[in-house]
C-alpha cells in the first residue's frame, strides 16, 4: 500500500540505472529516506517532466510504497513553485542539504526540523547569503539531534550570559567564559543575538556566529569536511 | 544449466555494460560463441586497442587517441568560442545538430559536493589556465540543468569574470513539437524568464 501523499523535499538525487533515479528525501513525519524513481530518466514526455519535478528545492506531495530501506516512488507532485537558487544562494542551498544528509539520520521524522528547512529555503529566496537564517537552521539541526547549544548561559554554575563579556565553546559540554577575547571566542553580545534570532548586523557578529556554529558541528561530522563550502572558496590558481 | 568459468566470466564482463542486464549478457555471449565468432575476435581485438590507445585530448580533454583531437586541430574552428560540456557524448550531439564551429571543454562532469565532487575533481584547473592564456572572447555554458549543473555554471561564470571573459548559457525552455500544458513548471518559469522579442 501506498502511503498517502506527505510534504517533503529532494535533497539529493543520483543517477540509478538507464531510466531511474535514486533519490535522498526529505520530510516532516518520516525524516530522511531513500526512494526510486522508476523511468523517470531519458527522453520519455512523461518521464522527462517527473525528471524535472524531482530536483532539490522543490517543494513536492511525495508518497511511497515498500517496506525495505529504499522504497519505491509512487507519485510525486509540485506543492508549490520550486525555488529559483542562482548563484551564491545555490551554494547555500548545497550546503543545508548536505548538512542534513550528512548529520540527521535516516527514517527519523522531526517536525521542527523541517520547518527550520523550510524556512531556510525560505530565506534563500529572499536573500543572498542569509546569515542569520542559516545559522538558526545549524542551531535547530544541533537541538533535534539532542545536542542543543545552550547559549545564554555557561556550563558550569549556570552564570547567565552577559553582553559585555567574550566566552569559549567547550565542545560537547557548553560555554565558557573567556578570559580576554581571543582568536576563538564570542562575545556574549553575538550570543545573546542568535539566542533571540535578533538580526546578525555587523560583520564581527557574522564572524562569530559562524565560528561558533561551526565548532558546534565539527565533532558530529568528524574528520570528513563538508564538501559544499569548497564552492564559497573563490577559485584563485 | 552449468556454464564453463570461461563462459561466465565473458556473461559476467558483458554485464557491467550499460543498459546490459543479465539476460541480455547472456543471449549476447551465445550469440557470438554459436554465430559469429569473427565479430568477436574483432571486438575483442578493437576494445583492447581502444581501452589502451585512446586518451584525452590535451586541449579539450575530450576522448582521443591523438594529443589533440581532430576539433582542436582543425584551423577552421574558432577557437575563440568555447564551448564548456560535461562529457565528451555531449559535443557529439552538439556536433550533429548545431553547426557551432568553436572550440570545446570537457569538464568530465559536475559539482556535485553531496557525491564529493569538488572544483578539484573536474578539470576546472585546466579550463582556468586556458581562460588566463587569453583568446577567448566567449565562454558558452552548455552544461545540464540540473541543480549541480547550475551550481558548477556559476562557479565557472565566477572564474571567467575574473578573466573578464563574457560568458553566455545555451537557452532553457520549452522542448520543440511539446505543448505549453504538458511542460513542467519549472521548465515553463525559465522559458517565460528566458523569452526574446520576435
Amino acid at each position: 500500500m501506498p502511503t498517502a501523499l506527505q510534504p517533503g523535499f529532494v535533497l539529493h538525487r543520483r543517477p540509478y540505472s538507464d531510466s531511474s533515479l535514486l533519490l535522498e528525501i526529505f520530510t516532516a513525519e518520516h525524516g530522511r529516506l531513500v526512494l526510486i524513481a522508476r523511468g523517470v530518466k531519458g527522453a520519455k514526455r512523461t518521464g522527462a517532466a517527473q525528471a524535472a519535478l524531482l530536483q532539490p528545492f522543490q517543494p513536492l506531495w511525495l508518497s511511497w510504497s515498500g517496506r525495505g530501506e529504499v522504497k519505491t516512488l509512487t507519485r510525486a507532485e509540485a506543492a508549490g513553485r520550486a525555488l529559483a537558487l542562482t548563484d551564491t544562494r545555490l551554494y547555500c542551498g548545497l550546503y543545508v542539504n548536505e548538512l542534513l544528509m550528512r548529520l540527521w539520520p535516516r527514517q527519523e521524522g522531526s517536525e521542527p526540523l523541517f520547518l527550520a528547512y523550510q524556512m531556510i529555503l525560505a530565506a534563500l529566496g529572499r536573500e543572498v547569503v542569509p546569515e542569520q537564517s542559516l545559522r538558526q537552521f545549524e542551531l535547530s539541526l544541533l537541538t533535534a539531534m539532542g545536542y542543543e547549544l545552550v547559549l545564554d548561559r555557561v556550563v558550569d554554575g549556570g552564570i547567565a550570559v552577559q553582553p559585555e563579556e567574550h566566552y569559549l565553546l567547550i565542545p560537547g559540554q557548553g560555554l565558557r567564559r573567556a578570559l580576554a577575547p581571543g582568536a576563538s571566542s564570542v562575545s556574549g553580545e553575538t550570543l545573546h543575538r542568535l539566542a533571540q534570532n535578533a538580526p546578525l548586523l555587523e560583520p564581527r557578529h557574522r564572524r562569530e556566529a559562524k565560528r561558533l556554529l561551526r565548532q558546534a558541528l565539527a565533532p558530529h561530522l568528524g574528520s570528513k569536511p563538508l564538501r559544499s563550502r569548497e564552492l564559497f572558496r573563490k577559485p584563485d590558481n | 544449466m552449468s556454464e564453463s568459468n570461461l563462459l561466465s566470466e565473458l556473461i559476467d564482463a558483458l554485464r557491467r555494460l550499460p543498459g546490459i542486464g543479465p539476460r541480455s549478457a547472456q543471449r549476447i555471449a551465445f550469440y557470438l560463441l554459436e554465430r559469429d565468432r569473427d565479430s568477436g575476435r574483432r571486438l575483442a581485438a578493437i576494445m583492447a586497442a581502444a581501452m589502451d590507445r585512446i586518451g584525452r585530448c590535451n586541449t579539450c580533454r575530450t576522448l582521443t587517441e591523438a594529443s589533440l583531437c581532430s576539433i582542436c586541430a582543425n584551423p577552421k574552428r574558432d577557437q575563440s568560442l568555447l564551448c564548456v560540456v560535461e562529457h565528451p557524448a555531449d559535443i557529439v550531439a552538439i556536433e550533429q545538430a548545431t553547426d557551432f564551429s568553436g572550440g570545446y571543454f570537457v569538464l568530465g562532469g559536475r559539482l556535485s559536493p553531496l557525491d564529493g565532487i569538488g572544483p578539484a575533481e573536474l578539470e576546472l584547473g585546466r579550463l582556468q589556465g586556458r581562460l588566463a592564456a587569453g583568446g577567448v572572447r566567449e565562454l558558452i555554458l552548455a552544461i545540464s540543468p540540473t541543480i549541480e549543473g547550475s551550481a558548477t555554471s556559476h562557479y565557472i561564470a565566477e572564474m571567467a569574470a575574473a578573466q573578464q571573459v563574457p560568458v553566455t548559457r545555451i537557452a532553457h525552455g520549452v522542448p520543440l513539437g511539446g505543448e505549453l500544458e504538458y511542460v513542467d513548471g519549472g521548465t515553463l518559469a525559465h522559458a517565460f524568464s528566458g523569452r526574446q522579442p520576435v
